[in-house]
């Protein structure tokens, strides 16, 4: 008996290392830069709608899964984002500060009728906060917004040289389902959720009064250890509760820097005959 | 990967911007029409006081509208429009542009003004006075205590009142007095009543507008007042809180909530109400408009719009003709209530 258990954690310690030693999983991560448009609205505001400037922060990392790393691959995504527009008689100003966060596993197939193209398909959930501000309100110069919600997430990625550089280009859409999120009511004012009025903030979200679509291209263009990230954001949101619409729409040029960078335990060498099943490239 | 896959993916996507594209935004034109009908929209849907003015708004619509014409000069149509927000009669709601705000002013204007503050400071305060936390503060005859607080946009300290009550610590009382505070943070009158009572009190409550018609309204929400924190000064010696027409707004606010304390009086004239708190909004030419939009009622549920009144039998106005001679008969009155101690 003491031996076949032996050779049980033989075995498993051995598979354990093959593991290790065989099969890497890189991960990719990205840091970018946001410039573009940004179209706000927010009726609890105003009923005009703005238009200005969109910057942000963006950054993701993405790595397969261990338990099936050719079929699966998780993606973290965070953006902070600063919007500031103007109405259209360019007299007031709104702010726009927004931080979305989120986290999703997709599953991947490889086409083989085109080499180099992967989709994937799969759910993630998001996480929203921010505020916009329109000083030229009193009492009701802020709009708070705060949502959860999961959803699902689809990408194309093509992997294609132009002469001699590899390029990896993508397209990622992630469309929430449900979830939650926050609104006052139609003419609530925050002072008096400030004195502990809390009923029905809280909304159930479907698409009907929440609606988000994140839209992402981008192409790395693979010059050496680091990427250069070049690409295009589209992110629309669009609710609609308690009788106040809330709009905003963003479309940005995106640069910034990729790499796949991987964790190498024990020797810090890499066998030559292991296999790096990476995330995207 | 099938061909009906990629097609449900694209009916799902086809439905959500269905779903979005129902999130409608009225689109106002930049002409004068357009503005009018945003400016005559946005009070219509989220002024709260249509009811309790006899306002027909409709009505008022109707009138103002047929005063248009395409080519009025902008002035004239910013009086257009002040004319027709004068129709509410409310404090609470101006027109803003870069040239002119509008204010409605009748709901003082048409009042005595009961209070000159060069009267207090010379014959009363002997220009001998001190000042912090945005009050001015001083000991009159017969040892009563003087408070007085022009605005409440004027951040109260706690350690400020500490400093004031207990400079007062001998007084028989102390007089409040707000005549002309026209409002500000109603933060600060939780601070200021926090020092009057010895118990967490009911101040009053508060709805709002549930949606754009006129009766679309929340239940009101209690909202209550704790004493301040152990280790700060409180009052409970006679209080006389004194008023005039323009104690407005957070000010009438305040006034709401001391007429229920015991060992506090109201001395003077009905209050300006404006008890609707303000909302803002904007026009495509770019104005500014704020309106009433939130009723805030006092303890016992009633509306303040309409001021509240002094305790009976401290119905007081200044006497022109004394106060040439450095008399304030409302601030005598208030003085003698503490004396006489009928509380």
């Amino acid at each position: 008996m003491k031996r076949l258990l032996s050779a049980v954690v033989a075995l498993f310690a051995a598979l354990c290392m093959y593991a290790v030693e065989d099969e890497y999983r890189p991960v990719t991560a990205a840091y970018t830069l946001e410039v573009g448009t940004s179209h706000l609205s927010d009726t609890y505001l105003t009923p005009l709608k703005y238009k200005g400037l969109s910057i942000g922060l963006g950054y993701e990392r993405m790595q397969a899964m261990k338990f099936s790393p050719e079929k699966w691959v998780m993606q973290l995504s965070g953006r902070l984002g600063v919007n500031r527009a103007e109405n259209p008689a360019r007299n007031a100003v709104m702010w726009d500060l927004d931080l979305d966060l989120s986290w999703g596993m997709m599953r991947r197939w490889s086409i083989k009728s085109i080499s180099g193209l992967q989709l994937y398909g799969g759910g993630a959930t998001l996480l929203d906060v921010g505020a916009l501000y329109l000083a030229r309100n009193g009492n009701n110069p802020v709009s708070a917004k705060a949502a959860w919600t999961v959803g699902v997430s689809g990408m194309a990625v093509y992997n294609f040289k132009i002469s001699r550089l590899p390029v990896c280009l993508r397209y990622q859409a992630v469309l929430p389902v449900t979830g939650a999120f926050f609104s006052p009511d139609y003419g609530e004012l925050y002072y008096e959720i400030y004195l502990g009025n809390h009923a029905g903030l809280a909304h159930a979200a479907w698409w009907g009064n929440y609606f988000r679509l994140n839209n992402l291209l981008t192409a790395d263009l693979r010059l050496g250890a680091t990427n250069l990230r070049l690409g295009y954001r589209a992110n629309i949101l669009s609710t609609k509760v308690n009788n106040i619409v809330s709009r905003e729409i963003i479309h940005s040029f995106v640069v910034g820097v990729s790499g796949e960078w991987l964790s190498v335990q024990r020797s810090g060498t890499i066998s030559p005959t292991a296999k790096i099943i990476s995330a995207m490239y | 990967m099938s061909m009906g896959y990629l097609k449900n993916i694209l009916a799902i996507f086809s439905f959500g911007f269905l779903m979005s594209a129902c999130h409608h935004i009225e689109e106002w034109n930049q002409d004068i029409e357009g503005n009018f009908n945003a400016l005559w929209t946005v009070v219509d849907e989220h002024y709260c006081f249509f009811e309790e003015k006899g306002v027909d708004w409709n009505e008022v619509y109707t009138r103002y509208h047929a005063r248009l014409a395409d080519d009025m000069k902008a002035l004239e149509f910013f009086n257009l429009c002040a004319q027709m927000l004068d129709e509410l009669e409310d404090g609470h709601v101006n027109l803003s542009s870069s040239f002119k705000t509008s204010y409605y002013r009748k709901w003082w204007s048409d009042y005595p003004q009961n209070f000159d503050q060069r009267l207090i400071e010379q014959y009363y305060l002997r220009f001998d006075y001190s000042s912090v936390g945005g009050m001015d503060y001083a000991v009159l005859r017969d040892n009563v205590g003087y408070i007085r607080y022009p605005s409440f946009s004027y951040p109260v300290g706690e350690s400020a009142l500490d400093a004031i009550l207990n400079q007062f610590a001998l007084c028989k009382g102390v007089i409040i007095d707000i005549r002309d505070n026209g409002g500000g943070e109603m933060t600060n009158v939780e601070t200021i009543v926090s020092r009057f009572i010895s118990e967490r009190i009911l101040a009053g409550s508060i709805c709002h507008k549930t949606g754009p018609g006129h009766n679309d309204f929340s239940e009101p929400y209690p909202y209550y007042f704790n004493p301040a924190e152990t280790g700060r000064t409180k009052w409970i010696k006679p209080v006389v809180v004194l008023t005039n027409r323009s104690t407005f707004s957070a000010a009438n606010n305040f006034v709401s909530v001391m007429q229920y304390l015991p060992n506090v009086k109201i001395v003077g004239a009905t209050t300006g109400g404006g008890s609707g708190m303000p909302f803002s909004s904007e026009i495509p030419c770019g104005w500014g408009v704020r309106m009433s939009a939130c009723p805030v009622f006092d303890a016992q549920g009633l509306p303040t719009e309409n001021g509240v009144n002094p305790s009976p039998g401290c119905e007081v106005d200044l006497d022109p003709v004394l106060a040439l001679a450095g008399v304030d008969t409302m601030l005598d009155f208030a003085v003698e209530t503490i004396l006489n101690g009928n509380f």
